[in-house]
C-alpha cells in the first residue's frame, strides 16, 4: 500500500506542475502574441515552467544570465520579430536594445513625414499621429534654440532660455486650449504634433544662417510659417467643433508667427 | 549558491551612468563651461538619454516591467503596463532590482534639492534644466510604480488560482490514497 502512495504522490506534483501550465494556458488572452507552439517550453526539473504571461516564450536563464546585457541576443529564437502585424507594442519585453532604438528612431521619421510633407492622400489628419512621440518635438525645440542662440550677437543664452521656455510653454498652453475649448485631442498627441509643425522653421532658421540680407530672410521666413501653419491647422481644426475653429487655431498660428519673428529678428 | 553578483552589469552601469552624469554635469558645469546654453544642452541631453534607458533598456531587463501610451481606434489614449510573467520575476536578480528602484527613486530627490539650491540662487535658467529632469523622473516612477502594482495584482490572482488547484489536487490525492 505504502508504495502505491509514494507513487502517487510523485506523480501528484508532476500533475501538479501540469496544472499550472494548464491554468496559465487558460486565463492568458493570446490576444497580444501568437506563441508559435514549435518552440516547447523549456522545462528543466530544477527550474519553473516558463510560461508567457504578456511576454513571449522566455527562458529563465536568458533573463538572469549574465551576457551582455547590450547585445542581448533574440533567447532561443522564437517570437521576437515584431512581424504579427499589430502595433509595434507586442513582444517588446525581451527584444534587444536595438530593436527598441530602431522602434524609436522609426517612428520619429514616420512621425516627421506624416506631419510635415504635403500629401493630398493621406487620410484624416485627426487620426495621423496616432503614434504620437514627444522626441522629434524635443530636437526640434533644442535644434532651433541652439540654431538662433548661436546666431545671436549678444546675449546668446538669454535667447536660448526664451525660445525653449516660449515654445515648451506655448505647446502646452495651446494644447489646453484646445482641450478647454471642448476638442478631442489627446495632450501628449497634440504637444507632439505642435512640435513636429517646428520643422519647416528649424529649416529656415538654418537657411537664414546661409544669407543675411533682409529681404532674403523674410521670404524664407514667410515661407516656412505658411508651410508650419499649413501643416499645424488640419490637426487642430478637426478636433474641436466647427464653431470653435478659429479659436483654436489662431494661437496656434500666433505662436508659429512669433517664432517666425524671432528667426527674423536674430542678427 | 553563488553569490549575489549583478545579473546584467552592462544595463546597471549605464543606468547609473546617465543619472549621475547628468546630476554630476549640471553641478560641476559653471567650473567649466562658460556658456550655458552648452552646459543647458548637454545636460537635457543627459537626462532625456537617461529617461530613454531606464524606461526601455532598464525597467525590461532588470525587474521587467515595461510602460507606454498608445492611442486606439477611437482616439482614447490608453496605457498599458506590462510585465514578466510570475516565474520568470522571481528568477530575476535581487542587487539588479535593489539597485534600480533605488536609483530611480533617489534621483529626483536629487534634482529637487538642486532646484532648491538654483532658486535660492535666484537662477532661473537653471530652474528650466530641473524642471525638466523633475518632470522626466516623475514620469518613469508614476509608470514603474503602477507596473509594479499589477504585478503584484497579477502575482496574486495567479497565488489564488494555483492555491485552488493545489488544494483540490491534495484533497483528490488524499481521498484516493485513502481508499
Amino acid at each position: 500500500m505504502s508504495g502505491i502512495d509514494r507513487m502517487n504522490l510523485n506523480t501528484s506534483s508532476q500533475s501538479d506542475i501540469d496544472e499550472i501550465e494548464s491554468l496559465f494556458n487558460i486565463s492568458v488572452q493570446p490576444a497580444t502574441l501568437e506563441v508559435p507552439q514549435s518552440v516547447p517550453p523549456a522545462r528543466k526539473p530544477s527550474s519553473p515552467p516558463t510560461i508567457p504571461v504578456s511576454a513571449p516564450l522566455l527562458p529563465p536563464s536568458s533573463v538572469s544570465s549574465s551576457s551582455q546585457a547590450f547585445s542581448t541576443p533574440a533567447p532561443a529564437g522564437p517570437t521576437l520579430s515584431t512581424g504579427f502585424g499589430g502595433g509595434p507594442q507586442y513582444n517588446t519585453l525581451t527584444e534587444p536594445v536595438w530593436e527598441t532604438l530602431k522602434r524609436d528612431l522609426v517612428r520619429v521619421s514616420n512621425n516627421l513625414k506624416d506631419v510635415v510633407l504635403p500629401n493630398p492622400y493621406r487620410e484624416d489628419p485627426g487620426k495621423a499621429l496616432r503614434d504620437w512621440d514627444l522626441w522629434g518635438p524635443f530636437f526640434f525645440i533644442i535644434f532651433l534654440a541652439l540654431t538662433l542662440s548661436y546666431s545671436a550677437s549678444e546675449n546668446k543664452s538669454k535667447v536660448f532660455a526664451v525660445v525653449f521656455a516660449t515654445l515648451s510653454a506655448g505647446a502646452i498652453v495651446l494644447t489646453l486650449n484646445v482641450q478647454l475649448l471642448g476638442g478631442s485631442i489627446i495632450f501628449f498627441q497634440s504637444l507632439s504634433v505642435l512640435g513636429y509643425c517646428l520643422f519647416p522653421l528649424d529649416v529656415s532658421a538654418l537657411v537664414c544662417q546661409v544669407n543675411n540680407t533682409k529681404l532674403f530672410r523674410s521670404l524664407v521666413v514667410l515661407v516656412a510659417l505658411a508651410w508650419s501653419s499649413w501643416a499645424a491647422y488640419p490637426f487642430v481644426s478637426t478636433a474641436v467643433p466647427s464653431s470653435r475653429k478659429a479659436l483654436a487655431v489662431y494661437p496656434v498660428l500666433l505662436l508659429y508667427i512669433t517664432v517666425g519673428f524671432l528667426v527674423l529678428a536674430n542678427n | 549558491m553563488a553569490e549575489e553578483q549583478y545579473a546584467h552589469p552592462g544595463v546597471c552601469l549605464f543606468t547609473v551612468l546617465f543619472k549621475f552624469s547628468a546630476l554630476g554635469f549640471y553641478i560641476m558645469c559653471s567650473i567649466f563651461i562658460e556658456s550655458f546654453v552648452i552646459q543647458f544642452v548637454v545636460t537635457v541631453f543627459l537626462i532625456a538619454l537617461d529617461f530613454w534607458t531606464v524606461k526601455n533598456v532598464s525597467g525590461r531587463i532588470l525587474v521587467g516591467l515595461r510602460w507606454w501610451n498608445e492611442v486606439d481606434e477611437q482616439g482614447q489614449s490608453v496605457w498599458h503596463f506590462e510585465s514578466l510573467d510570475q516565474q520568470t520575476l522571481e528568477t530575476l536578480n535581487k542587487k539588479d532590482a535593489w539597485l534600480f528602484w533605488w536609483t530611480l527613486y533617489l534621483t529626483p530627490v536629487a534634482w529637487v534639492a538642486l532646484g532648491i539650491v538654483a532658486l535660492i540662487k535666484f537662477n532661473f535658467d537653471y530652474l528650466l534644466v530641473v524642471g525638466v529632469a523633475i518632470i522626466l523622473n516623475a514620469a518613469n516612477i508614476v509608470g514603474f510604480t503602477k507596473c509594479r502594482k499589477d504585478a503584484k495584482k497579477q502575482i496574486q490572482q495567479f497565488a489564488t488560482s494555483t492555491l485552488t488547484s493545489r488544494m483540490g489536487n491534495t484533497i483528490q490525492s488524499a481521498f484516493m490514497s485513502s481508499v
